[in-house]
This record gives structure tokens, C-alpha cells and sequence, in this order.
């Protein structure tokens, strides 16, 4: 999945924190902070092509059933559509 | 996206604690330059090029993206790029880009004069999160007097240029003996530009340029600077919310965020020196840039062996016992570098305040009384006797008489 924005991110103290550069600057509210998961799909974004992948690999490495993993999966794309960070 | 609802200010404020307890270096100040296009009388920095030369040696952008960077590694996320004005530099685009790319988000003082044409352009690809350009007056004569310039045109056009590419802009304003009679035309402009001002009236003595002249400066006089930053919050309040701050200034509860957020209730009370740092433009850090020390040395001891001296210096810092137990100290501005800069000394108090605080407290009482058309003769009585009796309970009677003295002084001394 294509990341359409520039954005930077940081580790600061336990925390990933997405930093706007560029153009972008003009549409987000400042920074995003990531939680655990959130950033964990983050970092995989650019190597799949659609939901289920995403579902797959949080199974691979977290302990969670499938049904959190979708709906924690879906809600953090739906915001990631929202901002238009991706199609 | 609403920019107005900007998510900013929390996430600021978590990392902020967060650096606080941990001991990063959440925020940077880099004041890139003591250079600068204007030449305003009150100004805590600005130096010629001729005085920069003589004092010292201005970091090279290497020297910027360098500190910068081991500050990065450390924590930091956000800078202020201030100076001087920043935009003089010739390399500023470098220095800019530079810590761009570093994950850094990044905000400009400006004085607003230099942003069009090709730095205009520039700006407008590749945005800051946000400007806080000093607003020196409501018209030309006002800038030429205060600034040296009659540049309120042009910096207007160019705030206006910002705001229509959708680019973040807050105003700064510092209400002197040069422009308190533009104030309605100020807000005006600030109205008709969509932008919010942050106003004061209260200077600090510029003891970075004219060494230890504590506690003077080209300002108004402690009553004036209340009078006048009270008539700004006439114009910026509605009646309801201006009823509200009377009340509770009567009450002294501070209703107001403070410039520098409060963090502690000893020592120092902000962020400076726990999880934010200041770099002078010839690579000196302390806590704060209106401070003129504890000061360390990055380029000679490096980002890290600095931060730790600043936090540990500012940890020994102590405020005057007056003003840590003080009725009215929620609704006054003291700081450490306030008590610093009047005074030469963090634990002495800063008089030229206390009676500025004294002021505004029955300036807003008087004013509110006069929008509910009472007679503002007896309600400034009312209010001033209940201060004077409080005042007379507590022993700083004589404290004032003390400051009335110093300030004759000091007033002969300009
Ligand atoms: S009014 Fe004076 S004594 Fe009280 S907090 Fe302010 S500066 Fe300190
Ligand atoms: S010491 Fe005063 S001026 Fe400096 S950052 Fe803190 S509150 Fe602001």
C-alpha cells in the first residue's frame, strides 16, 4: 500500500511519532502518535497490497485472534484514508 | 482538517511531561542570528554586524544541523528557528532543510518583512508548522518609529500571502511606549487576517545586550504596561468572557494559559532547562534566551555533556520566597528569568512586576466596572482599598514604597 504523504517517523521514549515534512505539513494537525500495533502496520505498509496481508502478519507476530486484529487493522487504515495518507 | 483544531498543543504537552520525567531534550530554541533587518529599541538581542563581529562568532550551518542533530538523538522534536531575525541568514534554507530532514518539526520567529518573493516561494513548498511573526505597529509610522522601517505594508501583503496558501501564523505582540496607541488597528488586522495574537505588555530588560543594567529597558512604566494590557484584552474579550476574567483576576485565579507553560511550583516554574533548551546565536546553551545564564558549551563539550550541566544548573534554581508564596502569583507573569533580568539575582523579586500584577489586577476591575456603566470612580476605590488592605496585612507596604524608590531611580538613571 502506497503511503501518499511525507511523514518522518521518530521514536521518542517508548512513543513512534509521525512527523510531517514537506507539503503534508499543510494538511495534518501536527504530529500523529502511533500506538504499538498502529506502528507495526505502519512499518509494513509500503510491503503490502491489501487488508488481509496486514491481518496476516499481526497474527504472525502478536497473540491476538483474527477478529481484533481486523478490527484493529481497519479502523487504523480508515484513519490513515481519512487524512489521505493513503488511497 | 480543521487546522484551527490543531492536535498539536496535547501531544506537546504529553512528550513534554514525558521529557520532564525522563530528561530529554523535547524542545530546541535556536536563535540563529543576533542580526537583524529592524532595529527595535526594546529588542533582548539584536546586534549590528559590526557588534555581532566585535562579541563573537555566529554558528556555521554545519554547527546548526550538527547540534541539532545529537539533540535529535536525544529527543528533540520540536525547534523554534528565532534569532534576531532568522531570515537574514543566506544559508537559512540549508539550516532549515537541514533539520527538516531530521524528523524535526519546526516553527519560525519572524518579523515577518522578508517572507515574499523567492523565500516566499520557498516557504510556500515546503511550509513550517508554523510562523509567530512580531506585529510592531498598525501602520507604517508606527514601524518606522519603533523598527526603523515603515514596513507594516509589506508585512502585512506578506502575512496575508501566508494565510491565503493555508501556511500557520500566529502574531506576536509586544505592546511599548512605540505603539500602544495602534492596538484597535492591530486588531483589526488581526481579525481581517484570521490569525491569533499573543500580546504582552511586559519587557524584559535587555540585559544581553547592555550588560548588567538590570531591571531597565526601553518600556512603559509597570502601570502603563497594565493599562495598555488591559485595554488589548477589552478588544480581544467579549463582554461575557472579559466579566469572567475580572471576576476571576479579583479571585486570583489565572485564567489564561501562560506563554511558558507551568510545569512546577519551585524553581523554575516552565519547561526551560528540564525539557526544553535555548542555543544563542554564538552556540552557548542555557535554559532559557532571556536568561544570561547557567550557560554550557555543546561545541566544546558536546549535546549531551551540555544538556546534562543546563538540567542540573537550572535544578538549583530557586524563585524569591515572596513570590512562591504569594496570594497573587496565578495571575502573575514571574518567572525565573523575569526575577533574573530585573534583578540580577533568580531569588530576588522583581518589583517592576509586582506592581505591574497590581496594576492589571485593578485596571480589569475598573474597566469591567465601567462596561457595567457603575461609577468607575468607586469601584476602582473599592477595589484598590481592598488591595491596599490586603497588602498592609501581609507587610508588602513597605515593599512597595521600597519599589517606588527604585523606580524613581531607575527612571532618572534613562
Ligand atoms: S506579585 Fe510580585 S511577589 Fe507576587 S508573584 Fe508576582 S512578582 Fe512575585
Ligand atoms: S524562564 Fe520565563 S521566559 Fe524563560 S522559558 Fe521559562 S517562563 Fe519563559
Amino acid at each position: 500500500m502506497k503511503i501518499k504523504k511525507q511523514l518522518i517517523k521518530r521514536e521518542i521514549a517508548g512513543d513512534t511519532i509521525l512527523v510531517p515534512v514537506g507539503k503534508t505539513v499543510y494538511d495534518s494537525n501536527g504530529l500523529f502518535v502511533l500506538n504499538e500495533l498502529a506502528a507495526f502496520i505502519w512499518d509494513i505498509l509500503p510491503e503490502v497490497s491489501d487488508e488481509v496481508q496486514i491481518v496476516e502478519r499481526i497474527l504472525a507476530d502478536y497473540e491476538v485472534t483474527r477478529e481484533v486484529a481486523s478490527a484493529d487493522t481497519a479502523q487504523f487504515l480508515r484513519k490513515l484514508r481519512e487524512m489521505g495518507i493513503i488511497d | 482538517m480543521n487546522k484551527k483544531s490543531r492536535t498539536e498543543p496535547y501531544i506537546s504537552t504529553y512528550l513534554h511531561s514525558k521529557g520532564r520525567k525522563l530528561g530529554l531534550p523535547i524542545a530546541g530554541n535556536f536563535e540563529l542570528t543576533a542580526r537583524c533587518n529592524f532595529n527595535c529599541p526594546m529588542c533582548y538581542v539584536h546586534m549590528t554586524e559590526e557588534q555581532v563581529r566585535a562579541a563573537g562568532k555566529e554558528l556555521t550551518a554545519e554547527q546548526w544541523i550538527s547540534i541539532a542533530r545529537e539533540a535529535r538523538d536525544r529527543g528533540m522534536i520540536f525547534v523554534l528557528l528565532t534569532g534576531g531575525e532568522p531570515l537574514v541568514r543566506r544559508d537559512f534554507f540549508e539550516i532549515y532543510r537541514g533539520m527538516k530532514e531530521m524528523g524535526l518539526l519546526i516553527s519560525i520567529n519572524s518579523n515577518g518583512s522578508m517572507i515574499r518573493g523567492e523565500i516566499l516561494e520557498k516557504f510556500l513548498a515546503d511550509p513550517p508548522f508554523r510562523f509567530n511573526i512580531s506585529l510592531y505597529g498598525g501602520c507604517n509610522e508606527t514601524y518606522e518609529n519603533m523598527c526603523g522601517q515603515p514596513a507594516y505594508t509589506r508585512v502585512k501583503e506578506n502575512i496575508r500571502a501566508l494565510r491565503k496558501a493555508g501556511v500557520e501564523v500566529s502574531l506576536n505582540l509586544s505592546i511599548t511606549p512605540y505603539n500602544y496607541q495602534d492596538l484597535a488597528q492591530i486588531y483589526a488586522d488581526a481579525v481581517e487576517l484570521d490569525v491569533n495574537v499573543r500580546a504582552s505588555s511586559y519587557m524584559y530588560p535587555s540585559i544581553r545586550v547592555n550588560g548588567e543594567q538590570y531591571g531597565c529597558g526601553n518600556r512603559l512604566s509597570p502601570e502603563d504596561a497594565a493599562k495598555y494590557g488591559v485595554a488589548w484584552d477589552q478588544l480581544r474579550f467579549t463582554g461575557e468572557e472579559f466579566a469572567v476574567r475580572a471576576q476571576n483576576m479579583k479571585n486570583l485565579i489565572g485564567d489564561e494559559e501562560p506563554e511558558c507553560p507551568v510545569e512546577s511550583e519551585e524553581g523554575v516554574r516552565c519547561r526551560a532547562g528540564s525539557s526544553a533548551f535555548w542555543m544563542t546565536w554564538d552556540g552557548q546553551m542555557r535554559p532559557c534566551g532571556m536568561m544570561p545564564g547557567p550557560t554550557a558549551y555543546p561545541l566544546e563539550v558536546g549535546f549531551e555533556a551540555a544538556w546534562e550541566t543546563i538540567k542540573a544548573e537550572t535544578a538549583k534554581i530557586r524563585l524569591p520566597n515572596q513570590c512562591t508564596s504569594c496570594a497573587k502569583r496565578d495571575v502573575c507573569p514571574v518567572c525565573a528569568a523575569v526575577c533574573v533580568t530585573e534583578t540580577g539575582a533568580f531569588d530576588q523579586v522583581p518589583t517592576y512586576v509586582c506592581r505591574q500584577t497590581e496594576q492589571t489586577i485593578c485596571a480589569t476591575w475598573e474597566a469591567y466596572q465601567n462596561r457595567r456603566g457603575a461609577d468607575s470612580k468607586q469601584a476602582e476605590q473599592t477595589i484598590c482599598t481592598t488591595w491596599k488592605a490586603y497588602q498592609d496585612g501581609r507587610g508588602v507596604e513597605q515593599r512597595m514604597e521600597e519599589e517606588s524608590s527604585e523606580h524613581a531611580a531607575e527612571k532618572e538613571g534613562n
